[in-house]
């Protein structure tokens, strides 16, 4: 798209308000990724599904309040609603898989839970696709349109409440693990499952624990994500899945920091830095590529640097 | 030189190579001739027998579960409506409904699945990414295909240059529509420039080059670049700022209903007056229902003539009484009753009875489908040697959606 030399400024401030929106998501999504590999070494491929479900969850809450017939602060009340209810079921359901399909499976061989995980994944999206009928279903059109800001810089208020929501989750997530007890026996449990136990932690709980944080966070992003695209189906948790899986990676699986960077910078890299490439003269890469853009972006950073941008973890245990 | 000497054998050895391979290229398809200047590739054409008491196969490939369900549910329930009290020489008639999921991979397994039944004919498949899949496999079947409802240029231009002996189709070329759709939107809707955005499937693809090169041939301007998306997306963000950026007069879909939703939910929340405009896939109660308020205005097109005939109120009473879903929700029912009807009537004239024992020869069932004129629920329909259906004279229908209904415009 050799016109965009001549874009305006606002086009790409607003590419940028794009890429930090779905960043956002990827981001709170991938903090369950890398909480779960911080602690147990294991990649929870059903995760995607917990956002899914969180997703459906909220749905559920919203609908029950009133659907599309809300109106004024009633909105706000069912959104808050809505964000509940998904992290108590996204919470509910990844505890759930944590007792049934992983922790009977922690000293069997590091493959084991994981095709185990891959397993979960596919019946819970077909669970769910199979009660919805295979068919999307839509969140209530009831967030208020329009948009805040000046000059070229501007951005709708959903994106803006979808960004700030993301960040406040993240800062909960860091000081839970930075300033409280839990927090603290987390980290304990990352750096040693053996000697944690032996100073007192509760192994177990503790890795309840990471399961059910990390699932409040997709939960959320399913919210977010439902009254952002407005349209849920049951295979929705899949591409997020392996984008927020790769945005992990990208960071450095087991670092949390790393999580959120790397979900920006693959937000960023699918809007921004597909335009930015097209604005190379011949080089014209649709819509279509920007899942092509994501995964070279992934090679490229195993290739480069496997440990991600902030993994140095991984290597020292490898 | 020595050197050049070896450069010009080698060019010379390539140019015959090149020379050979092109040759090989030309004879490869001409084998079993043709008509009305088409070219056929060679159909696996067998004759089936059928046991005394035993039913008369036939396939349908259609969407049944998923977001598509929509499109694909219609069209077997109306295929499955001509055959209620007909038979086939006092043999029961047996549908074989295969789900395709509307893609290229099912497209191609519901072939595989409907082929292994024996099947003497098929309806379907209903997109055009999954004809593109399957033809090959029901040409080397011998088994005779009728879509009711695929519209890309490619299902009757594929690729391989020779076409496919064993596809009909009972709708209208995209190659119809396309035009209709760019003298619209240029001459109705006043728009000079348009945004294209597509279904990277050969529906979607097909579309797209069929609106830009009759748009850009009336002097309009295809602003921007097209932008794809695969099925199931629901992230539009970056395509409408792209249209933002290029603030075109019309935004041309070429896609179904399950993502047209998102995508214009998405593109209203940032821009309440470009003309929205979409062909056949978008055509649907469903979008409509998802999309609401910002569905008002939109504009589409179907490639069928107005449905006013004698043949369709009939048809219409029955298929809403039998379904208890309205005859217009979604498109293209019409031509699946017609397309059942004539795979019927022509197994009736082919078969061949001896002692309750059936003989069908798919070369002359294939000859007999080719040969017929129908004056059908879905208007006129005749085939012309390249499978096209050239029976009606103004085969495109436009509407705006007024009201949460689709509500018909003059072209």
């Amino acid at each position: 798209m050799p016109t965009l030399f001549l874009a305006p400024t606002s086009f790409w401030v607003d590419q940028f308000v794009n890429g930090l929106t779905t960043g956002s998501l990827y981001a709170l999504i991938a903090l369950g990724y890398t909480m779960v590999y911080g602690v147990l070494q294991m990649i929870n491929f059903a995760h995607g599904e917990v956002f899914m479900v969180g997703s459906f969850a909220g749905l559920g809450a919203m609908t029950l309040m009133g659907g599309n017939d809300l109106s004024g602060p009633m909105i706000a009340l069912a959104i808050l609603v809505a964000l509940i209810a998904a992290m108590a079921a996204s919470a509910a359901l990844s505890a759930t898989l944590e007792r049934v399909a992983y922790r009977p499976l922690r000293t069997a061989p590091r493959l084991a839970p994981l095709i185990s995980a891959i397993g979960a994944s596919i019946f819970l999206q077909y669970f769910v696709s199979d009660r919805t009928q295979g068919k999307a279903k839509f969140y209530p059109d009831v967030f208020p349109r329009g948009t805040v800001g000046a000059g070229a810089f501007h951005i709708e208020y959903i994106q803006l409440f979808l960004i700030a929501s993301s960040i406040v989750m993240m800062l909960f997530l860091y000081l839970v693990i930075q300033r409280t007890r839990t927090g603290r026996a987390i980290r304990a449990v990352a750096e040693n499952q053996a000697n944690a136990s032996l100073m007192g932690v509760d192994v177990d709980r503790t890795i309840v624990t990471v399961f059910v944080l990390g699932a409040a966070m997709a939960g959320v992003a399913g919210v977010l994500h439902g009254l952002f695209f407005q349209t849920i189906r049951g295979t929705m948790g899949f591409l997020p899945g392996i984008k927020a899986f790769t945005a992990a990676v990208l960071g450095g699986i087991g670092s949390i920091p790393g999580a959120v960077a790397g979900g920006y910078v693959l937000g960023l890299a699918e809007t921004v830095g597909r335009e930015g490439l097209n604005t190379i003269p011949g080089v014209d890469l649709g819509n279509q590529w920007r899942d092509v853009i994501a995964f070279s972006l992934l090679v490229l950073v195993l290739i480069v640097r496997p440990t991600g941008i902030f993994g140095e973890k991984v290597a020292r245990r490898a | 030189m020595r050197d050049r000497g070896y450069g010009s054998k080698l060019f010379l050895a390539l140019g015959a190579l090149a020379g050979i391979a092109l040759l090989a290229a030309a004879c490869g398809d001409d084998d079993s001739g043709g008509s009305g200047g088409v070219k056929y590739g060679t159909a696996g054409f067998t004759s089936i027998t059928i046991d005394s008491g035993a039913s008369v196969k036939i396939g349908i490939s259609s969407p049944t579960s998923g977001d598509l369900k929509a499109i694909g549910q219609p069209i077997v329930d109306a295929a499955q409506l001509a055959a209620e009290g007909k038979d086939i020489k006092g043999h029961k008639i047996e549908w074989v409904v295969k789900d395709d999921l509307c893609s290229a991979d099912g497209g191609a397994a519901a072939a595989t699945q409907i082929l292994q039944e024996k099947v003497v004919a098929s309806i379907g498949p209903v997109c055009s990414g999954a004809v593109v899949a399957a033809e090959p496999q029901y040409e080397k079947a011998g088994v005779t295909q009728i879509s009711p409802s695929s519209t890309a240029h490619k299902s009757t231009y594929p690729d391989r240059g020779a076409v496919f002996q064993t596809f009909l189709r009972t709708t209208y070329s995209d190659d119809i529509q396309g035009p209709v759709q760019a003298t619209f939107a240029k001459d109705k809707l006043g728009a000079k420039t348009a945004y294209i955005v597509y279904d990277t499937d050969a529906y979607g693809s097909g579309l797209r080059d069929a609106f830009r090169t009759a748009f850009e041939k009336g002097g309009g301007k295809i602003v921007g670049s097209p932008e794809g998306y695969e099925k199931k997306a629901t992230d539009f963000k970056s395509i409408v700022t792209n249209i933002q950026n290029a603030k075109p007069d019309l935004v041309y879909f070429a896609g179904f209903f399950a993502e047209a939703t998102p995508f214009i939910k998405q593109l209203r929340a940032a821009n309440k007056d470009v003309k929205f405009f979409a062909g056949d896939g978008v055509k649907n109660d469903e979008f409509t229902k998802g999309a609401g308020a910002d569905a008002e205005g939109a504009y589409l097109s179907l490639p069928s003539p107005a449905y006013t005939g004698a043949g369709y109120l009939t048809f219409g009473t029955a298929y809403e009484a039998k379904t208890k879903a309205k005859r217009d929700a979604s498109p293209f029912v019409a031509e699946s009753y017609d397309a059942a009807t004539i795979i019927i009537n022509a197994l009736n004239k082919v078969a061949t009875d001896s002692g309750g024992k059936l003989t069908i020869d798919l070369k002359k069932l294939n000859d007999e489908i080719r040969k017929t004129t129908l004056d059908g629920a879905s208007g006129k329909i005749k085939f012309d040697a390249r499978g096209e259906n050239a029976g009606g004279a103004t085969p495109v229908t436009l509407f705006k959606i007024t009201g949460g209904k689709y509500v018909e415009t003059p072209r």
